[in-house]
């Protein structure tokens, strides 16, 4: 018995400049950066790479501080999950915090929060395709 | 050519305890769990998709995974790439001037491996690995 966890969806890698460390990834590495946005709400800046099912998200601030050292951490990671509602409440049953589910960034999914008892790993689960496209 | 994710590392104090969210919290199956006497550590491998989680447990305090505990506590620690050949990716790496932990590759949990070393991705630490073709 788990959570019906069906693989890593994304690792977030945190710093004060997405843009730079990005692209020192793919000159690096040779990975292909295939999106940029900004966060609604947050306006965060935001890189995105792909390798087979796992994305690699570069997530810094809205703006970079010029001359400032740019410094990146791996920050958290996200597993997808067939059916967040069950793997929410498997979870708090084992007595672990949970947020509710909520809307994600990403069109028609699920997310929710897990608070603690990760060993320090800020830690999440999705669920795709666990919205409607009539919202409903 | 880095393929895939093959793993994230997360450094833990305890592996048995981490292993009460990972294994038995989310149900993800044990694909190995050893103590490298050369490197200090306990690593233990979690089947997620097509990638794993890698608990590391200092066995001893002289590692950098002993230091990185000590300094920054439990948390995410470095993000290994898969490559079929884990030779040709340092030589790469070597020959476009990224600076790097390992000169040759050596063998590790993940099977022949070799990290860079952070300052080449702005502070994460990044591994490349080939498995050994018995696994792990």
């Amino acid at each position: 018995m788990g959570i019906g966890a069906t693989h890593i969806d994304h690792i977030v890698i945190s710093s004060n400049d997405s843009g730079t460390v990005a692209q020192a990834f793919a000159d690096n590495l040779g990975i292909e950066i295939k999106r940029k946005m900004i966060r609604p709400g947050t306006s965060a800046q935001l890189a995105f790479a792909k390798l087979q099912e796992v994305v690699l998200e570069f997530a810094g601030p809205p703006q970079v501080k010029p001359g400032e050292e740019v410094k990146a951490k791996l920050w958290g990671m996200v597993l997808a999950v067939e059916d967040i509602d069950a793997a929410v409440a498997h979870l708090r049953e084992l007595g672990y915090p949970v947020s509710d589910p909520r809307p994600a960034v990403q069109p028609g999914a699920r997310i929710a929060t897990v608070k603690d008892g990760t060993s320090g790993v800020p830690f999440a689960v999705i669920q795709y395709n666990a919205i409607p496209a009539d919202g409903s | 050519m880095l393929t895939k994710i093959h793993h994230v590392g997360v450094v833990v104090r305890s592996a048995d305890d981490a292993l009460k969210f990972y294994r038995d919290a989310l149900g993800l199956p044990v694909t190995a769990d050893r103590v490298i006497e050369d490197q200090g550590v306990r690593g233990v491998l979690l089947e997620i998709g097509n990638s794993e989680i890698e608990l590391l447990e200092p066995t001893r305090e002289d590692t950098g995974v002993a230091k990185f505990l000590a300094s920054r506590g439990e948390g995410m620690h470095h993000i290994c790439f898969e490559s079929d050949d884990v030779d040709a990716e340092l030589e790469g790496a070597r020959a476009r001037g990224i600076e790097l932990i390992d000169q040759k590759p050596r063998q590790g949990l993940a099977g022949m491996i070799c990290f860079l070393h952070p300052k080449a991705n702005h502070g994460v630490l990044v591994e490349f690995a080939t498995p050994l073709k018995e696994g792990h």
